[in-house]
């Protein structure tokens, strides 16, 4: 048995750790943990602070997923204090999470997890007209030709295409030549490119995949453009609570919004369909197929037992979330939790998440049995997020010492995530739990009356099912389909971004230009105490913030964030976390370059940083601060 | 230590002759600022200095600033990563992980001591030993004073490698601080915003890369180039400051019209940055431009001036702005005079109540 640290995991957001034991002879994974490696406290730096800040504070939490904690605290503050947002406000917001989520989705899966599959080094063996041919066959092969409800056409011809011509392919491969034969890496330095599944794939498909990680890094800034028109910047766009900043008007020369920025952002929309539906899917298909008829079909984990989301995309706005106006809206319904999906779906069951649900104390939980906090009643004590408590409590490594760790302990406390829970059990989140909710409603009967976008999920699922020749049951939960699933999210989310363009512009049209609702912004119209939860399916799964007002003050701030739910460290009762199973569900080939299990933590798509400050609340006991910046050089004892 | 490529050998690769070699070096002496006698000591170094190698290390932070970076248009990120440098190490896009990761970044220290940039993202967080931000299972402060020992220079990108940033607001839970107490004697320059603006991440880099020089700074050690002005003094609203034509509430006509957001609580007159001028997005726009009023996120202290939608109560003992803005140019002058007052009163309330 041999322990294998992998720190830092690279390629994600934030600081991250895992350590597995591998057996030699095998290959199986018999113990693994993941360790979040730092926190920075942001829910008590929200404490006392005006709500109305709330967004701009915690939307710091990440800047990978940024926006996502913005709206997730503008619709928690909104449900606290009953503010209903124009119908503009919704359109808008819903076109900056669907950009976010097309754009979040390419990176990731281009700049952050394609080198997993594919390497530079390989690339060079290449022939560069065969790789053209492999374009060609990809785009008549592989794309999935699913479209939303365009009401108005705008585009008059895909701008963004691939090219497919060997003097394209060949004058990358010189670049990458030159750069491995510089002896100066860079970026490509002292990977295991020597790792066997590297030859899983033909040299052309690493090649075309090279050329396409530089297209994407190029281009993925493009895509978030409405960021910057409704919200100014990117990355950390701005928010207000009750609407959107960015007044609109069509007769005024000066006006954040008119006629022209909205030009912009439908602009960046095209852009993102085109090129998951002529880069993303077809790379995407064409590496995965690979990887399935090789047998590599693991790294499922806590997916095939249980995964959890909210709902997605309220169609129009909506009062509150507690009152059920969020759940009772829904463009994509998978607001619940599938179990036993790995059993075949006759085996699922589904239990739908329900209004009240937000507000019972026992569904929605957390508890810190080997998270590095201290719970005045027991460490296993399940807390509902609006009571949360942080008191930070570490206790160091099992071997090393408190600043220079060896093996960390997984018999007590490794990590500074709490664990989520759901009804006391633990869940996955993310684009595979929400495709795994819709499917299984389907198939059970759930959804009578299909939206069009879960009507094109379906499709989605089916057409995947299709080319690899596989049921959902099998391809779904593993680190192929985690990565899958990420794939048809975008597509889905950029079509779900013209549909809301499109609703914006119909609205418009009505002479409505309306896009914040302000009638509840001065303090003095507050009740003295409300408690309220935002929710929103992160590109990275399920999101919701917790936020208790008292006086006009944050009294206390929680977030329980995607991250957390997969990355959390395992609790006595309920057992281990997605990031844990999903590594206990991979074969490693050389425990000495463990090149798969950096692969399927990185199919989660890591967010350390929002995982890691989800601890608010209440925090009386910590009244030792350093805030002299100058008092670092000391150490304190 | 390995031949690595100069401007020269760079020269040499593209096939651009020695006159176009020797007039850019002209160029690059005057943009230095230095005179036309050290021009054979700026040849001499562009013929044998090579390309700027880069460690880029995380603290406490958000990777806002390594997304910011990669949204650079002009120049594109691809071409920085893998043309105008050698980016050695950085948790976010490197291929590597874990043990070999970590060992690459020490053979990179000793390869090129005294000669790599290292860019910092993120702050220090000094609590408790630092154990509140580990990496590679030790603390990030030993890693940012070890990386920084054997620095040419030390880029500390976003408000919280420069000031400690959000973690470090009140009650600053984790002891989080700026990094420039922990670099040594390596020369530092702060890339304050939250995050800072794409193009002015990959300008500095760039101008290393053009000039083989840090840019000219300011007293705080910022780029004079990208934090010269106030937002301010550039933001195309200000006429309707200097007018006295204010957005009372947002999303009211003069909220559509696009009249200034002072009142809102813009920090725009107290914010050093290029938000007025270089913009985001290549021009397409700011906070300010899309309706939003500036909350000075490369201010040292910002997330302490809370809150965000109000300047001083009542804007402080000069009165209220409406009566300071009225178009007059005597009037106006007085307006910006004492609204950069009103902001230092506003500053020692802040410090007083600390």
């Amino acid at each position: 048995m041999k322990r294998v640290v992998v720190d830092p995991i690279t390629r994600i957001e934030g600081h991250l750790r895992v350590e597995v034991n591998v057996d030699e002879g095998t290959g199986q994974v018999t113990d693994a943990l993941s360790s979040g490696t730092a926190w920075r406290g942001l829910e008590l730096i929200m404490r006392d602070r005006d709500p109305r800040d709330a967004w701009a504070y915690i939307q710091r939490v990440c800047g990978v997923c940024t926006t996502a904690h913005a709206l997730a605290s503008v619709r928690a503050v909104e449900d606290a204090l009953g503010i209903k947002i124009p119908k503009n406000a919704n359109y808008i917001r819903n076109i900056m999470a669907a950009t976010l989520t097309v754009q979040d989705h390419i990176v990731h899966f281009y700049h952050l997890h394609a080198l997993d599959w594919v390497s530079p080094v390989d690339a060079l063996a290449a022939n560069p007209e065969a790789t053209a041919n492999l374009q060609n066959a990809l785009l008549n092969g592989y794309k999935l030709p699913f479209v939303g409800p365009t009401a108005i056409p705008t585009e008059a011809y895909p701008h963004d295409f691939p090219a497919a011509t060997p003097q394209y392919f060949a004058g990358i491969q010189a670049k990458v030549k030159a750069i491995v034969e510089s002896g100066q890496l860079g970026i490509f330095s002292a990977q295991w490119w020597d790792h066997p599944d590297y030859k899983l794939l033909p040299p052309e498909v690493h090649l075309l995949a090279v050329a396409h990680y530089l297209e994407m890094l190029d281009k993925q800034r493009e895509l978030v453009t409405p960021h910057v028109v409704f919200g100014g910047k990117n990355p950390h766009p701005h928010y207000v609570v009750g609407g959107m900043a960015c007044s609109i008007s069509l007769n005024d020369g000066n006006a954040p919004i008119n006629t022209a920025r909205l030009a912009i952002v439908d602009r960046a929309i095209n852009m993102a369909r085109t090129l998951a539906n002529n880069y993303y899917l077809p790379d995407l298909l064409a590496i995965g197929t690979a990887y399935v008829k090789a047998g590599k079909v693991d790294g499922g984990g806590l997916a095939k037992t249980r995964v959890l989301a909210y709902g997605a995309y309220p169609i129009e706005e909506y009062n509150g979330t507690k009152s059920g106006g969020f759940f009772n809206n829904l463009l994509i319904r998978c607001n619940g939790v599938v179990e036993n999906f790995g059993q075949g779906v006759a085996n699922a069951t589904f239990t739908e998440i329900k209004p009240e649900d937000v507000s019972a104390p026992e569904v929605f939980t957390e508890s810190v049995e080997h998270g590095w906090y201290n719970y005045p009643d027991g460490d296993s004590k399940e807390i509902h997020p609006w009571e949360g408590i942080t008191e930070p409590k570490f206790t160091g490594p099992k071997e090393g010492t408190g600043t220079q760790w060896q093996t960390l302990n997984e018999g007590g406390k490794y990590s500074w995530l709490k664990t989520p829970k759901w009804r006391g059990k633990l869940c996955e989140v993310g684009p595979l739990a929400r495709y795994i909710i819709i499917y299984t409603k389907a198939q059970k009967g759930l959804l009578p009356e299909p939206t069009w976008a879960e009507k094109m999920m379906l499709d989605q699922v089916n057409a995947v099912s299709g080319a690899l020749g596989l049921a959902p049951e099998v391809w779904l939960p593993t680190m192929v389909g985690r990565t899958a699933a990420r794939g048809l999210d975008a597509q889905l989310n950029a079509e779900i971004n013209k549909f809301f363009f499109d609703k914006l512009i119909a609205n418009l049209k009505t002479g409505d230009t309306t896009v914040a609702n302000m009638e509840k912004w001065e303090p003095s119209t507050w009740p003295k105490e409300a408690k309220g939860v935002g929710l929103y399916e992160a590109p990275r799964g399920g999101l919701s913030h917790w936020i208790d007002i008292k006086d006009g003050k944050t009294a206390n701030y929680q977030c329980v964030v995607p991250t957390t739910w997969n990355a959390c460290p395992r609790d006595d009762k309920a057992g281990h976390g997605a990031y844990e199973l999903a590594m206990m569900d991979t074969h490693v080939a050389i425990p000495d370059k463990p090149l798969e299990i950096a692969k399927v933590i990185r199919s989660f798509d890591p967010c350390m940083a929002c995982a890691t400050h989800m601890y608010n609340a209440k925090g009386e006991r910590i009244n030792v601060i350093t805030t002299d910046p100058y008092s670092g050089t000391k150490i304190e004892k | 230590m390995e031949k690595r490529e100069s401007m020269w050998d760079v020269y040499l690769r593209k096939g651009m002759s020695r006159r176009s070699f020797l007039k850019g070096c002209v160029t690059l002496t005057s943009l230095m600022g230095l005179s036309t006698a050290s021009l054979s000591k700026v040849v001499e170094a562009a013929e044998t200095k090579p390309l700027p190698v880069v460690i880029w290390i995380h603290g406490h932070e958000c990777t806002g600033c390594d997304e910011s970076f990669i949204r650079s248009a002009s120049p594109l990120a691809s071409d920085v990563v893998l043309n105008d440098i050698a980016l050695e190490y950085d948790h976010l896009l490197s291929a590597a992980c874990g043990e070999p990761f970590e060992a690459h970044l020490e053979q990179t220290i000793q390869k090129y001591r005294g000669q790599y940039i290292l860019a910092v993202e993120g702050a220090v967080s000094t609590k408790d030993n630092g154990i509140y931000c580990m990496s590679g299972g030790h603390t990030f402060t030993s890693m940012l004073q070890h990386a920084a020992e054997h620095a040419a220079a030390v880029i500390a990108y976003g408000t919280c490698a420069a000031y400690g940033g959000i973690q470090a607001a009140k009650p600053n839970p984790t002891g989080s601080s700026g990094i420039a107490h922990f670099v040594g004697r390596a020369p530092v320059v702060n890339v304050p915003g939250c995050p800072p603006i794409p193009e002015v991440m990959t300008g500095v880099v760039m101008h290393v890369a053009l000039f083989g020089t840090l840019p000219p700074l300011d007293s705080e050690n910022r780029p004079k180039q990208f934090y010269g002005n106030r937002i301010h003094d550039t933001c195309y609203r200000r006429p309707f400051f200097d007018a006295g034509m204010f957005a009372e509430r947002f999303d009211d006509a003069g909220a559509k019209a696009g009249w200034c957001l002072y009142k809102l609580g813009c920090r725009g007159p107290e914010t050093y940055n290029s938000c007025g001028n270089i913009r985001w997005y290549q021009g397409m726009s700011y906070p300010i431009q899309s309706g939003a009023p500036c909350i000075g996120c490369s201010n040292a202290h910002f997330w302490d001036e809370d809150p965000m939608s109000q300047r001083m109560p009542e804007y402080g003992p000069l009165g209220n702005v409406d009566k300071i803005g009225a178009g007059l140019a005597a009037v106006t002058t007085l307006g910006v005079v004492a609204h950069g007052a009103a902001s230092v009163v506003q500053r020692n309330k802040r410090e007083e109540e600390e």
